[in-house]
């Protein structure tokens, strides 16, 4: 009786779950089904069609697609660079120096990812045109830090506070100087840490929209600006956006299963230690 | 070897000025480019005070007329009211949504879920730009499956996006399926934190499984339920580039929120100061949601704790 | 090898003052220990003394040179570090290895070799080489620990309970081992511990800290026969010293000891020592604390003359023997008994003091001051200090 009904149970949360997958995945081979339609089966047909790469041959070859994606991985990989150059030693700092007012200056940095961004962007779009930063790499660059920097900062804080202080005394003792010490010792210790919020840093950044949407837009174009050119024409080729979604989509998923493990750590700034 | 006169201890005993600063050299380039790219928030609060506006040559000083104004306006009531609406339920859907599918994950615990804990994850890796061409490939009635299979019911046309009465729904469903993952991470990690001990004892006791929940998974979990629900929250509240992608605030004015209010007056209508009270006002509105979650959670840590010892 | 002096050293972290004028001098060669209560302080004398910390006042030199300024790495000490310290990233061999590759220390790569294989020969881990740190059990850790240290030549080793997490029966193997081993090598050693057996064993000198603070110095008999106030009495020794609260009477030039003893009124002569009873008749001594180790405490089952009945608290074996305490009332008298007896809690028990092993505390003060002996145990001491 009681073990038919624990059977049951089971069987419904099994259920429940394909449901919510289902929701959660089936837009994405949605995307992927229409992106291999011809311009003729898209309408016509839901799941019996010939796949084509007719598709993806226009957009990536006719387009200015690739273009706009390099533009993406030039902001995007640039600002985690700079974030990680000047982030990593902050977060050491933070997690190791005593110094005063201390906590106040990580909540402020952690405080930026709570600023709106069109709050900031806004009076930016004028100084940036004033200083010349208007639709260039370097300027959005800059201000991409808004993304990555809090990011990178508390993330890797927690994996440098992960680390016994005493590891840093005994590396001093055996003759070490701070900076040997740091690059030694410390820096391959938290390095899957740093790897993992490097790449979230990075999907941050490419998936990036208001940022990109105001301070660029003429010479300058990440996708996500440029795929918002797709969805305003009425005679809409949807197969060609839906390769456009794919294509952007792609490489952000296949970071996220690299770092899966630290995934949630990131996610929470540090808050939650998966 | 020998006495010290008091002046030399005293040098010997401070730390040398080199390493007492060297915590803040190391600090100060971070610093310096994060706070570079804030000035504009500290202008943003003096622009709010002038008339200024791209189409004008120069700005004056006009005091708080830009607010009288900006308040006494129908236009910032509902922007506010779309702001908190969307905010709100997009993130009460995807707490329950997410708590409840992370409970089915942990409970389950069979190669199902063992696959699914890695694959949900996707949607939430897509731009929200992205989601919505994804959404739209579902829902368009000329190519989409979801009209397919409404047509199956006898729905012909569903409106979504196009209805302000549905408008608002269907954003909150992008919404949904994009960030539900992120609560599904935080609270299964939450929850294969627990510690085994206080179970063992409650299953000594024998309470059933609905009281063991409410008197000991939930308080345990809240900590880390805070912190899904400020990062949710927070970036609900000022969510702007589905709506901008999907209707540009439309129809009507339907899903004119305070952050796409503010970028149509900045650069439609140009009036670049009367653009800032409504987004200094939904930064006002962050803030103080923000400052109260984060006292909440530390509460709630507090008594988790408390809970485990 | 070196000699290390520390002066006056102070160190407070926030509010907390944790050494509060610290004065030591370590001879060249000389196995210093260390010993006192969780939080003393201890700790952070090493670290004063490594360099990684500095404190707010004091100096501290190396062979009569300041060093308050050198940096740890040029101060040439090799540390134990309680929590191991280990570099999880590295080999066994690496860890041990590390400092003879810094650019300090740099060794070629044959001596280092020699030297690693030599120190884990000592500590009996040449199979544990190839291994890293996260597949070492806790007593393994603690003997890379000592290695990495080992295969130096510093000026000072400094060992924070270094032998805390190894199990019994290798800690009393490795402790007789690192005294000789100190003793080959010659070298300076200040060693932390907060067990009293390991401190008597290895010190040639031992200090108690206690509360950031020196309570006494000297060598370990110094130290368990003529502690200097009640504290120290009762840290050295396990089971715990009896302290007995009463009354020095005196009467023709003939002294006793009247104390309390669950209800009854006890006085027990005090055999003649005259310069006992000097120091107690300069002192005016009246008020006192009888200091009793456990084994001068004697004990029968039956009436016997000279001995005072009470009953049986406590009987718990300590191993190879074990301990009775019996209720008097306000506290509790431990004797040293066999193991296997048949007792039972709350029978009679009859107990003698042997008042000529004794020594006195001030019971006001709680200090020190006298005992029987005390001559022939100040020249015992002064003539293992010689040595």
């Amino acid at each position: 009786m009681n073990n038919g009904k624990k059977r049951l149970g089971y069987a419904a949360q099994n259920v429940l779950l394909i449901v919510y997958a289902v929701f959660a995945l089936f837009p994405l081979i949605w995307m992927l089904i229409i992106s291999l339609k011809s311009d003729a089966q898209v309408f016509t047909t839901t799941f019996v069609f010939t796949p084509t790469l007719a598709n993806y041959k226009e957009v990536l070859l006719r387009s200015d697609y690739t273009s706009y994606m390099i533009d993406s991985l030039i902001i995007s990989g640039g600002a985690v660079v700079v974030s990680v150059l000047v982030g990593v030693p902050a977060a050491y700092a933070l997690a190791r120096y005593n110094f005063h007012r201390k906590e106040d200056l990580a909540f402020q940095i952690l405080s930026f990812k709570f600023a709106p961004e069109i709050l900031v962007v806004l009076p930016l779009f004028m100084i940036y045109q004033k200083l010349g930063l208007y639709d260039t790499y370097l300027g959005l660059i800059w201000v991409y830090q808004l993304i990555s920097m809090p990011l990178l900062i508390w993330v890797v804080r927690g994996y440098f506070e992960d680390i016994s202080v005493e590891i840093e005394y005994a590396a001093q003792v055996d003759g070490y100087t701070w900076y040997q010490i740091f690059f030694k010792m410390l820096v391959p210790l938290i390095k899957p840490g740093l790897v993992s919020a490097a790449l979230l840093a990075f999907i941050f950044a490419w998936n990036s929209f208001t940022f990109p949407l105001i301070l660029a837009g003429r010479d300058i174009q990440p996708i996500t600006v440029a795929i918002t050119k797709y969805l305003g024409t009425d005679t809409a080729h949807y197969g060609q956006l839906a390769v456009a979604a794919t294509v952007s989509a792609v490489p952000a998923m296949i970071f996220a299963l690299c770092i899966q493990k630290h995934l949630v750590r990131g996610l929470s700034f540090g808050a939650v230690k998966g | 070897m020998g006495k010290t006169n008091k002046n030399k201890t005293e040098d010997l005993n401070t730390v040398p000025f080199k390493t007492r600063v060297r915590p803040y050299l190391i600090v100060a380039p971070s610093l310096i480019i994060t706070i570079g790219i804030m000035i504009p928030f500290v202008m943003a609060i003096w622009f709010s005070l002038t008339n200024y506006s791209f189409k004008l040559p120069s700005h004056k000083f006009i005091g708080l007329k830009n607010w009288v104004e900006v308040l006494s306006s129908d236009a910032f009531w509902n922007a506010l009211k779309v702001s908190l609406l969307y905010g709100v339920i997009a993130t009460v859907v995807e707490m329950a949504l997410g708590m409840g599918v992370a409970i089915l994950l942990n409970n389950l615990n069979n190669r199902l879920s063992k696959i699914l804990r890695v694959l949900l994850v996707f949607p939430l890796m897509v731009a929200p730009v992205t989601a919505t061409i994804v959404w739209q490939l579902m829902l368009n009635s000329s190519v989409g499956i979801v009209e397919k299979l409404l047509n199956v019911f006898g729905v012909y046309n569903f409106p979504w996006a196009s209805s302000p009465s549905t408008a608002l729904m269907t954003v909150v469903l992008i919404d949904v399926w994009v960030n539900t993952a992120f609560i599904i991470l935080l609270v299964l990690a939450g929850l294969q934190s627990l510690p085994k001990s206080p179970f063992e004892s409650a299953k000594i006791d024998g309470g059933s499984a609905w009281f063991n929940f409410i008197n000991l998974t939930l308080p345990m979990l809240k900590p880390s339920l805070y912190i899904a629900l400020l990062f949710r929250l927070m970036a609900a509240l000022q969510e702007y580039a589905v709506i901008f992608a999907l209707t540009k605030g439309g129809p009507g004015d339907s899903l004119m929120s305070l952050t796409l209010t503010a970028y149509q007056t900045g650069f439609r209508f140009q009036k670049f100061g009367f653009a800032l009270p409504y987004i200094l006002i939904l930064w006002l509105v962050v803030n103080v949601s923000a400052k109260q979650i984060v006292k909440r959670q530390r509460a709630a840590q507090k008594q988790a704790a408390g809970l485990e010892e | 090898m070196a000699r290390i002096q520390l002066e006056n050293v102070k160190k407070s972290f926030g509010r907390v003052q944790a050494l509060n004028g610290i004065d030591i001098d370590v001879k060249d060669k000389e196995f210093f220990v260390l010993f006192g209560p969780a939080g003393a302080g201890k700790t952070t004398i090493l670290n004063c003394i490594a360099g990684i910390s500095l404190p707010e006042e004091g100096v501290i030199r190396f062979n009569d040179e300041i060093v308050n300024l050198v940096d740890p790495a040029h101060r040439n000490v090799a540390m134990v570090f309680e929590n191991y310290a280990l570099y999880p990233q590295m080999t066994v061999y690496d860890n041990m290895a590390a400092a003879l590759r810094s650019n300090l220390y740099k060794t070629d790569e044959a001596t280092i070799k020699e030297k690693v294989h030599a120190a884990a020969r000592m500590m009996k881990m040449e199979n544990l080489l190839e291994r890293l740190p996260s597949q070492l059990s806790n007593g393994q850790k603690q003997r890379v620990a000592m290695g990495r240290a080992l295969v130096r030549t510093p000026n000072v080793f400094l060992m924070d309970e270094p032998l805390a997490h190894l199990d019994a029966k290798l800690r009393n193997a490795m402790r007789t081992e690192l005294k000789e081993m100190q003793a080959n090598l010659g070298s300076t050693c200040i060693y932390v511990t907060h067990d009293f057996m390991e401190a008597m064993a290895l010190g040639d000198r031992i200090a108690i800290i206690n509360q950031g603070e020196i309570v006494q110095i000297g060598s370990g008999d110094e130290i368990y026969y003529m502690p200097c106030n009640e504290f120290v009495a009762q840290l050295m020794g396990d089971p715990q010293i009896n302290i007995i609260p009463g009354r020095i009477k005196e009467e023709k030039g003939n002294c006793e000891f009247c104390f309390e003893a669950g209800g009854q009124k006890i006085a027990v002569p005090m055999p003649e020592d005259r310069e006992l009873f000097e120091k107690i008749r300069r002192t005016g001594l009246q008020n006192a604390d009888m200091g009793l180790r456990p084994q001068n405490v004697k004990y029968s089952f039956a009436p016997e003359k000279g001995y005072f009945r009470t009953t049986v608290y406590s009987y718990e074996s300590i191993g190879n023997k074990s301990v009775i305490q019996a209720d008097c009332g306000d506290y509790q008298l431990r004797m040293i008994a066999p193991n296997g007896l048949k007792i039972q809690i709350d029978q009679d028990i009859y107990v003698q003091l042997e008042v000529d092993h004794s020594m006195f505390f001030d019971q006001q003060t709680k200090e020190y001051v006298s005992r029987y002996d005390e001559a022939s145990i100040k020249a015992f001491a002064a003539e293992q200090e010689v040595r």
